[in-house]
């Protein structure tokens, strides 16, 4: 196909979202590098924290701390970043439940490759150096023990 | 993606989040050649060989008898017509807006066409005397600065604007079938 057959654009929104005590505390919290669980009335622990139980609809205000390492529950492999994805070399997308939570978060795993990556592994968070209270203040999850 | 906070000490309470999307459009033969007459100075129509309505910019078919047109239905149309409805936008500073003075847009039905062109800049008018039946030019850019819309949407970059004509209004007839 000619080159001039086809165009490209890019339409970008930026958007400024209010968090909220739950979710503000959170990233808060991930600025200090400490990763914060709401914790409801039965004790469940969910991390990343919801602003109500899934459970019964009741308001959740408790923050608690949870391990910065725990366990993949679930994964698939990323042989090729977009434009957009916190890595920019093959990566996996993995659900972490995080020590001491019991629900899973999802974020981004740098492995080797599909090979160096199961369920059932354990990993843990590697810090973004500059830190500003947002989500990629935890720059991806690395393998434990490397 | 470049989340920012907004502050460095204290609480989290506002985060900033880019949203992108990513278009490849392939351009069809229809929008190409609407393209090239603009970069000459030429606004094109093609007329329905069927129900005879005349469509701007051509879309390579007539969506009301579904038969396709193609430059054998080419037709030309004035670089002049009427406002038919208008908006004045008042600018908010948000990411990437470059306009800082309110503005007019506006419908325009064009000498020769059934339909009307929407999203139209009016240039040359004061807001308050912009109303319906205003007659209107084109205000070309300069050549080589005419770059088409390969989605087929509009004119692209060909007309900068459209400033009165100082003729006397066009009748309501004229444009009742094509207010909104």
């Amino acid at each position: 196909m000619p080159p001039d057959t086809e165009t490209t654009f890019t339409m970008e929104l930026m958007y400024r979202r209010s968090l909220g005590p739950v979710v503000g505390g959170f990233f808060t919290g991930l600025r200090d590098q400490r990763v914060l669980a709401s914790r409801t009335a039965e004790g469940r622990v969910i991390c990343p924290p919801l602003e109500y139980d899934p459970e019964t609809g009741d308001g959740v205000d408790e923050l608690v701390e949870v391990g910065a390492a725990g366990e993949v529950t679930a994964w698939a492999w990323v042989a090729e970043p977009r434009r957009k994805h916190p890595l920019d070399r093959p990566f996996a997308w993995v659900l972490v439940r995080l020590d001491g939570a019991d629900t899973a978060m999802v974020h981004a795993l740098d492995a080797e490759g599909p090979d160096a990556v199961r369920t059932g592994m354990r990993v843990r968070v590697r810090w973004a150096e500059e830190r500003t209270g947002t989500i990629t203040d935890i720059a991806c999850f690395e393998p434990e023990g490397t | 993606m470049t989340p920012d906070t907004e502050t460095d000490e204290g609480d989290v309470r506002f985060v900033r989040q880019l949203i992108g999307l990513d278009y490849a459009v392939r351009t069809n033969p229809v929008a190409r050649a609407f393209g090239e007459a603009l970069a000459e100075g030429r606004i094109t129509g093609h007329r329905c060989p069927s129900c005879g309505l005349v469509y701007v910019p051509p879309k390579g078919f007539c969506p009301i008898c579904t038969v396709p047109t193609g430059s054998e239905h080419e037709v030309a149309i004035a670089d002049r017509g009427i406002v038919t409805s208008w908006t004045v936008l008042t600018p908010i500073q948000y990411a990437g807006q470059e306009e800082r003075e309110d503005y007019a847009l506006a419908s325009l039905l064009l000498e020769g066409a059934d339909g009307t062109v929407g999203q139209q800049r009016l240039v040359e008018v004061a807001l308050d005397e912009i109303r319906m039946g205003l007659r209107v030019e084109a205000v070309w850019a300069p050549e080589g600065e005419r770059e088409p819309d390969d989605r087929g949407y509009g004119l692209g970059t060909a007309i900068t604007g459209w400033r009165p004509t100082g003729e006397p209004d066009a009748p309501a007839d004229a444009y009742r079938e094509h207010v909104l």
